[in-house]
């Protein structure tokens, strides 16, 4: 199951994103939170605190670069998502980690 | 970054909840491709519900399976009802309706989560309501993967 969660800034969307990736590990849903916004504060409302870092300096053996259908070169995993989500992902209850992929000092970037 | 999330959304094995970069602008199509459903969040007002309805016709765009939304900081029957008209209007189903709540702000303020500070909080009665219709499997036509 992937749900992703839109919304304006200040319409509360973090909120709805975190507690329910919280409601659906107590559920017994194995859950990994990606916060992907600029201004990353999907931590906080998951209950991970707020001094947590996000995923920065991926080594370059871990990327590989790929050619997406529209003719895109972009970098891509080269190791298994829930290996790259082990090593820089959060872990915050049993079976929910956070992933924070928004860089604050590169917001939009990549 | 955008490779890596694609990536990420498309072969983690686990339940996948992502935070999006407030518009859809930075969504890859290679990304939508891999998320069953998408939840636009509005407010009640006129600009939020056209901001929604723009990322409404975005994701349509993107060939996302599951578009639907969740009204938030719902005061009145009238705040409700303007968001139920806005929906029946886009075709836009509504998965949820979040009432306006203290406990989100308070929570904030304090710095905790607001599923701690207040766990039978109004707002996260209805998230977890949310949570059981997405566990439901929903009943509204989700594609096996």
């Amino acid at each position: 199951m992937k749900i992703a969660i839109a919304g304006k800034g200040g319409s509360g969307k973090t909120t709805i994103a975190g507690t329910l990736a919280r409601v659906l590990a107590d559920r017994g849903q194995r859950v990994v939170a990606i916060d992907d916004d600029s201004n990353p504060n999907l931590a906080l409302t998951v209950g991970a605190g707020v001094a947590v870092s996000g995923v920065s300096g991926i080594p370059r053996d871990m990327l590989e670069e790929r050619t997406d259908p529209e003719g895109n070169k972009r970098l891509e995993l080269s190791i298994p998502a829930d290996d790259f989500i082990s090593r820089f992902g959060v872990p915050v209850r049993d079976n929910l980690t956070l992933l924070i992929m928004g860089q604050p000092n590169h917001g939009g970037s990549g | 970054m955008r490779g890596v999330l694609n990536g990420l959304v498309a072969e983690t094995a686990r339940t996948t909840i992502v935070d999006l970069e407030a518009g859809l602008e930075h969504l890859s199509r290679g990304t939508a491709r891999h998320v069953d459903t998408l939840f636009i969040v509005g407010e009640p007002y006129f600009k939020s519900l056209e901001t929604a309805s723009r990322s409404f016709a975005l994701a349509q765009d993107l060939g996302i399976d599951q578009i639907r939304m969740v009204a938030n900081k719902v005061r009145t029957p009238r705040d409700e009802e303007t968001v139920r008209e806005f929906a029946g209007r886009h075709g836009l189903p509504l998965a949820g309706v979040v009432p306006f709540d203290d406990a989100v702000i308070t929570a904030d303020q304090q710095g905790a989560a607001l599923i701690e500070y207040q766990p039978a909080a109004p707002s996260v009665t209805a998230i977890r309501r949310l949570a059981e219709e997405v566990l439901s499997g929903d009943g509204a036509g989700r594609r096996g993967r």
